[in-house]
């Protein structure tokens, strides 16, 4: 008789799976919330190449010279927000073909640094950049 | 009363079967792990960026990454490449197969401290491949 109730007591092997749905739904909103989309932030510059980067430019373009960190732009200095205010006074955006155009060029040595945030202002104000070639 | 009572008596419960609910769950987490791209940008260098005010968030779809190292050394979609040249080449590639403008973005990132002979053959060439600069920056708090 005792024997017979320990067997009674015997469980079955059974997983139980009724959470399993919860515990899938769960990870697929943590994958969801959890998960990050790299979005770089960038500044986008045009820069027109070859033959077409030549008929752009012309003796009136205006330059901008970068001399270590010297901002020079029509051959006088500048700073990061005098240049600003040059592009935006000669209106960019409402400009139309080469007349968009500037002339960017810097001396050996020149940091990426500085390079950068030239081209991004000039960029920012609708200008399209055209590099200068090196003729020494 | 006695018929609401009997129609309430009537009325049957409906299972809704949920024992393969556990396998549908489990079937899209392998989908969306085995559809999902991890990032495509093998160049996860370690560079220290440019700063501007002017840098946003880019929205358009990359056709290429050029990277330049503290080092100078080049990299065109995550490969070690020797030259500017080959990065001309690379992009022309990519870009052979393009037919709209907004293709064309290929993204930059260079090392901020690199001067004008490392960084500045790299991106004659992606102009001279005919690709939209997307120059990778920091934003500029001050």
């Amino acid at each position: 008789m005792k024997r017979n109730r320990g067997e009674k007591k015997h469980r079955s092997g059974e997983i139980p799976t009724g959470s399993f749905s919860d515990i899938a739904f769960l990870l697929i909103i943590y994958f969801l919330v959890a998960t990050t989309l790299v979005k770089v932030k960038t500044i986008t510059a045009d820069l027109p190449s070859g033959e077409k980067s030549s008929q752009s430019q012309s003796s009136d373009t205006p330059t901008v010279s970068l001399k270590g960190d010297l901002i020079m732009f029509k051959d006088k200095k500048v700073d990061l927000a005098g240049l600003n205010d040059r592009l935006l006074a000669l209106d960019l955006f409402e400009q139309e073909g080469s007349k968009k155009v500037i002339l960017l060029e810097s001396t050996k040595g020149t940091p990426y640094n500085n390079y950068f945030q030239v081209l991004a202002t000039i960029s920012a104000n609708g200008g399209v950049v055209a590099l200068v070639e090196d003729d020494k | 009363m006695n018929k609401r009572a009997q129609r309430k008596k009537k009325r049957r419960v409906i299972p809704v079967p949920i024992a393969s609910m556990g396998d549908i769950a489990f079937l899209l987490i392998i989908f969306f792990l085995v559809c999902s791209e991890v990032a495509k940008d093998k160049t996860n260098l370690e560079v220290t960026l440019p700063e501007s005010e002017y840098v946003k968030k880019n929205k358009a779809t990359v056709a290429a990454r050029v990277a330049i190292d503290q080092d100078g050394v080049i990299y065109f979609d995550g490969a070690r490449v020797p030259s500017a040249k080959d990065v001309e080449w690379g992009v022309r590639a990519v870009l052979a197969s393009t037919v709209s403008e907004d293709q064309r973005h290929v993204q930059f990132k260079c090392d901020a401290n690199l001067t004008k002979q490392t960084f500045e053959p790299v991106m004659k060439a992606i102009a001279e491949a005919g690709g939209l600069l997307d120059a990778v920056g920091e934003i500029n708090q001050d």
